[in-house]
């Protein structure tokens, strides 16, 4: 009798791989089918703003620079987050830990002076 | 070990972090006319680092004495070796760039920092010996490839190149992420030794499946079927010199970090996934083979090659044993020649006003508009197909007669079997070079540069090279058994 159980890890492997690649071709098939509008009228269509007559097209582009300053906000509040479990165990990993958490803000110090300098900060 | 001990270990990596942050405040202030200093000071970085690595490689850098940072980095033999081919590549992807993306006036300095960003995060990714290091590493390359995959914003191949890699990449990487939290909750812990010797009796469900979405995730980096989807997509919508650099840089750093990952963390547990390799290693070696034969464009015939190389070399890693993973070094060595010959060589098809030509169509009878790179290109491709007496096919031997040792004999016939359909679509390149009617499109001049980097890489796979093939498997052998001493 052949021990089946020796092939687990390949048969899991296998399923993990279909798996995925099924994720990817119904999901989106399944969410459209789903969230769809099968009968569409322009009063469906139409986009609702609290009530109001909508100002502008709700998939007009949104200005890059909101991204921009987005993506620098997430860089610096994920620093503050590595500040916190470092300053209270500051007494436990001294000078190497002192040194090295300013090397990490002098890194961060010449992403923000170039993204300074290349006017990544400049609204208009 | 002391904070200064190991930070005498990772001075290769200092020189490429403090060159690309300076090289980062010169881009800044210099702008785009700082693109020519800024790449060559990039070269001279990677150029520093190969030469602060080879004495660890020649040395065959092992044992305790490699272990850097409380056992997070390992820096012996085999990820020296790794870091040299890295280096290399890193080092012919910013030669060949400047006179690609000069023509199309896209050439700016981030190019060259964003190479040695990803250099840097390859060599973490190399000597990784803990989970942790091993994601930072991974995530500081990806990220810097994302970027240089969409490098030409304003072409929608390239930036739905970026894209598609970048939502795979971060699916690959959620998967590894998976896996890793899995381990270490059902290990305690994150450290390559302590897995190995966690799971020495046994894998329980959790880790099982804790590796199984690990091997999973790294599949995904190194292309290998069935998570190969995005290769030649990205590949063909990524500008060449990008691509030249994802085919072999990065190859090298996930193939040696899933060996690593594999024989020290797994190495307990070698049966739970040899399968998977094996596996992965024969569907993409006929995926690859199978995928190419229909394909027009060059580009995208080249990722289903590098497919198929991949599966030629996580043979090796099915063996798990030390042979085996010499073997993948030998033949890795020998990938990043043919890669970066083949790609620099399909950088100098260009036509009259400099436009890059990139189908079958183009290059009809070379053999009689320009010769030298015909023949060039016709030594490259013999040997990707593992024609004998070219390098190539030692690559191929050093691998199969590690999996027969290993009584692999299956999976080296299959092999065999499917590398004579894989010479199918190389020998096309050869029928069509030379013996069709010529139709003359290629017109344009290369510089020094790329002849250079071609003739060399030439070199590399031609016979002569079999004089070195003793000095390079002295090398990898010594590398493969830095793994061993592991733990």
């Amino acid at each position: 009798m052949v021990d089946l159980t020796q092939y687990l890890p390949i048969l899991l492997f296998l399923g993990v791989a279909v798996g995925l690649s099924a994720l990817f071709v119904f999901l989106p098939m399944g969410v459209s089918r789903l969230t769809g509008a099968h009968n569409p009228d322009a009063e469906k269509l139409s986009e609702y703003e609290c009530g109001f007559p909508a100002f502008e097209e709700p998939r007009d582009r949104f200005d890059v620079r909101f991204y921009l300053i987005a993506i620098l906000f997430i860089v610096f509040d994920l620093e503050a987050a590595f500040l916190f479990p470092w300053a209270v165990s500051l007494d436990l990993t001294g000078w190497p830990g002192w040194i090295t958490m300013m090397t990490f803000l002098v890194e961060l110090l010449i992403g923000l002076a170039y993204v300074w300098k290349k006017g990544a900060l400049d609204w208009e | 070990m002391d904070l200064t001990y190991s930070l005498g270990l990772v001075i290769p990596e200092l020189v490429l972090t403090l060159s690309g942050l300076v090289l980062l405040l010169v881009a800044a202030w210099g702008g785009n006319e700082a693109s020519k200093p800024v790449s060559i000071a990039a070269c001279v970085a990677l150029g520093g680092a190969f030469f602060l690595t080879a004495p660890a490689v020649c040395a065959g850098a092992s044992g305790p004495d490699t272990v850097a940072f409380f056992g997070q980095l390992r820096i012996d033999a085999w990820a020296g070796l790794a870091k040299l081919m890295i280096y290399a590549a890193a080092g012919a992807a910013l030669v060949v760039a400047p006179a690609y993306f000069d023509r199309l006036k896209a050439m700016r300095p981030e190019f060259a920092i964003l190479v040695l960003f990803a250099a840097l995060g390859m060599s973490i990714m190399v000597s990784a010996a803990d989970l942790l290091a091993l994601y930072i590493g991974l995530e500081l390359n990806s990220l810097a490839a994302y970027v240089l995959a969409a490098y030409l914003r304003d072409d929608d191949k390239s930036a739905e190149a970026g894209l598609k890699y970048f939502v795979l990449g971060a699916l690959a990487s959620g998967i590894l992420l998976f896996g890793m939290s899995l381990l270490y909750g059902f290990t305690g812990t994150t450290s390559f030794s302590g897995i190995n010797v966690a799971i020495a009796d046994g894998l329980s469900g959790g880790q099982l499946f804790g590796l199984i979405f690990v091997l999973a995730g790294m599949a995904f980096k190194i292309s290998a079927v069935p998570f190969h989807m995005w290769t030649p997509d990205v590949y063909e919508g990524a500008p060449t010199p990008v691509t030249a650099f994802f085919a072999s840089a990065p190859k090298v750093a996930a193939i040696a970090l899933l060996a690593r990952l594999s024989l020290e963390a797994f190495g307990t547990q070698a049966t739970a996934w040899q399968q998977i390799v094996g596996f992965a290693a024969i569907a993409s070696i006929v995926v690859g083979a199978l995928g190419a034969i229909g394909q027009q464009n060059i580009k995208r015939l080249l990722a289903f090659s590098s497919i198929n190389n991949v599966g030629f070399i996580l043979i090796g890693l099915a063996t798990a044993t030390l042979a085996g993973a010499s073997a993948m070094m030998i033949y890795l060595a020998f990938y990043v020649a043919m890669t970066v010959g083949s790609f620099v060589a399909l950088l100098m098809l260009k036509d009259a006003d400099g436009n890059q030509l990139e189908t079958f169509g183009d290059i009809k009878g070379l053999s009689t508009t320009q010769p030298a790179l015909a023949w060039c290109l016709l030594l490259i491709m013999f040997s990707l197909a593992g024609i004998p007496p070219l390098m190539g096919f030692y690559g191929k031997l050093v691998i199969f007669r590690a999996a027969v040792e290993a009584d692999l004999i299956a999976l080296a016939a299959i092999g065999i079997a499917a590398s004579v359909i894989g010479a199918f679509y190389y020998l096309k390149f050869i029928k069509v070079m030379f013996f069709d009617e010529p139709v003359d499109a290629v017109k344009g001049k290369s510089d020094w540069a790329h002849w250079a980097l071609l003739v060399i890489a030439t070199l590399v796979i031609s016979p002569i090279a079999f004089l070195g093939t003793e000095w390079l498997g002295g090398l990898a052998e010594a590398a493969a058994a830095a793994l061993a001493t592991a733990g």
